[in-house]
């Protein structure tokens, strides 16, 4: 058989020749925003950074109380090239969250969830949401003092919500308090549940963008002029590569200078070390929760941070259904709001570590 | 296919047929793993410490013990009687520290203050701290639920 034969025995069985004429088909528009469309793949190379160095770290990491703490210490100091596995996996979750919030804003300042792709929306959300799960529950596996009394905090602030609070976060804790049981769902959190959910959607998402095609800005789109396009392949993925390119040596350098720091093991019962903070991506949340006083009439002041926090939330995930009319000027002020939100969350992050 | 006289057709009964059933199948399996997922409530009712680890303490000092998986505090005040805390900010669940010589227990991850006898006063925690009850027989240290505070 030869090399023709053996392509055309796969390509009746696969269908390759469907799908590469449909990446070759697909066109890329070329405009002044075109740079917010490298965003989307950016994501999915740290995402399959996380999966490998992931898989890397499961083969020694240890869940239980004794050993947690202690496994990490050993994948740092005596597994080769260990230390710097764990630093990529922490500094890619880092730079993927951050792409993950610059690709939600690029589409909300460009409004280019507007109808038909108010589910690709929803779904980058649902995808936002999974991300940050999982950067929360990864914080707690090293085990130290820091994890512990992060974790602590984190789980208890859903108690706020009125009715279903406790029980949230009783089933994120796994009982009362932050225990050894508590490792357990984390790390089935972390290596089980979120991997199905992240990967179901991402499925959806991306069909859905190969459905829709790039989305055109709205000023653009209003001139009503030919855009100029480029073939999806190979030109735009060829751009493409130099931006994930110069991204994994930054990853790469960022992560061998600054290997992301062990504590010593977490103490069920000492006091909680001075100086507690989330991930950078939980700061402006963290500080707005410090700020809001102990009581407001006679409600706690947290669970009315906490709701509002949650209607924010929502408002967020219902975006493009509330921005019914992008080109008026209620969808100018909602684009407005994207900068109030980033200016927001710049402050408080600032605040935070101040 | 659709006989005559009746409301729907046979494809339509059998469909709402298998979607029933699996709603009814599924929303049975949520019930078990609904009460699998909740672990049974681990607060003890009464934890017995050893009095010759506790009654050596001087006035104005703090002694740790095990209430559960959360951490208790036990103080001697000043008239040497004791009171006992769980040592959990009311705010959002840190374990606090108690500082002697301002008096005042405090949580660090969100700078809350309460004075010695664990009322807020200052910071974010929106109630007193926990207390227990404290009882002495000859050989240990009572400490139990405070049935009014819990």
């Amino acid at each position: 058989m030869n090399k023709l034969n053996i392509r055309k025995w796969f390509d009746d069985r696969l269908g390759i020749d469907e799908i590469s004429a449909f990446m070759t088909k697909k066109e890329i528009p070329q405009h002044k925003h075109t740079i917010w469309y490298y965003t989307g793949s950016s994501i999915l190379i740290f995402f399959v950074i996380q999966i490998l160095t992931g898989i890397l770290l499961a083969f020694y990491y240890k869940p239980t109380l004794e050993l947690a703490n202690e496994s990490v210490a050993y994948i740092v100091n005596d597994v080769p090239l260990g230390w710097i596995i764990r630093s990529i996996h922490s500094w890619a979750a880092t730079f993927m969250i951050a792409l993950v919030f610059i690709h939600l804003l690029s589409i909300w300042i460009t409004k280019a969830y507007r109808n038909p792709r108010e589910m690709t929306w929803i779904s980058g959300v649902l995808l936002l949401v999974i991300s940050l799960a999982f950067g929360f529950t990864g914080y707690l596996l090293p085990w130290d003092e820091l994890s512990l009394a992060a974790t602590k905090v984190g789980t208890d602030i859903p108690r706020s919500i009125p009715i279903v609070g406790t029980w949230v976060t009783k089933l994120l804790r796994g009982g009362e308090d932050v225990t050894v049981e508590t490792l357990s769902r984390f790390f089935t959190f972390h290596i089980c549940v979120l991997p199905i959910f992240i990967l179901m959607l991402l499925a959806l998402h991306v069909y859905l963008i190969q459905k829709h095609g790039s989305s055109l800005p709205l000023d653009i789109e209003k001139k009503n002029i030919p855009v100029k396009s480029i073939p999806f392949w190979p030109n735009f993925i060829y751009r493409e590569a130099i931006f994930w390119l110069f991204l994994l040596g930054l990853l790469l350098t960022i992560a061998s200078l600054f290997p992301h720091h062990l504590g010593s093991p977490a103490d069920l019962m000492a006091a909680a070390p001075e100086g507690v903070k989330p991930e950078w991506y939980f700061l402006f949340l963290f500080q707005t929760l410090k700020i809001f006083p102990a009581k407001i009439l006679f409600i706690h002041g947290d669970t009315i941070a906490v709701l509002l926090i949650c209607l924010m939330g929502v408002l967020f995930f219902c975006l493009p259904i509330i921005d019914n009319k992008p080109a008026e000027k209620k969808g100018k002020i909602i684009t407005y709001a994207a900068y109030v939100f980033i200016l927001y969350a710049v402050i408080m992050t600032v605040w935070s570590l101040l | 296919m659709k006989i005559k006289h009746s409301l729907f057709t046979r494809r339509r009964f059998l469909n709402s047929m298998i979607g029933g059933w699996i709603t009814a199948m599924g929303t049975a399996f949520l019930a078990p793993i609904a009460k699998f997922v909740f672990p049974p409530n681990k607060e003890p009712d009464e934890v017995l410490l050893p009095k010759s680890d506790y009654e050596n303490m001087e006035p104005n000092t703090v002694k740790l013990f095990s209430w559960g998986a959360k951490p208790g505090i036990l103080k001697m005040n000043d008239d040497r009687s004791y009171t006992a805390f769980v040592a959990v900010c009311t705010h959002l669940d840190c374990n606090i520290s108690y500082l002697p010589d301002q008096r005042k227990f405090f949580c660090a991850c969100h700078d809350g203050w309460y004075d010695e006898n664990g009322i807020n006063i200052a910071g974010p925690p929106p109630t007193p701290l926990r207390q227990l009850n404290v009882a002495i027989d000859e050989e240990h240290f009572i400490i139990t639920k405070d049935k009014g505070n819990e």
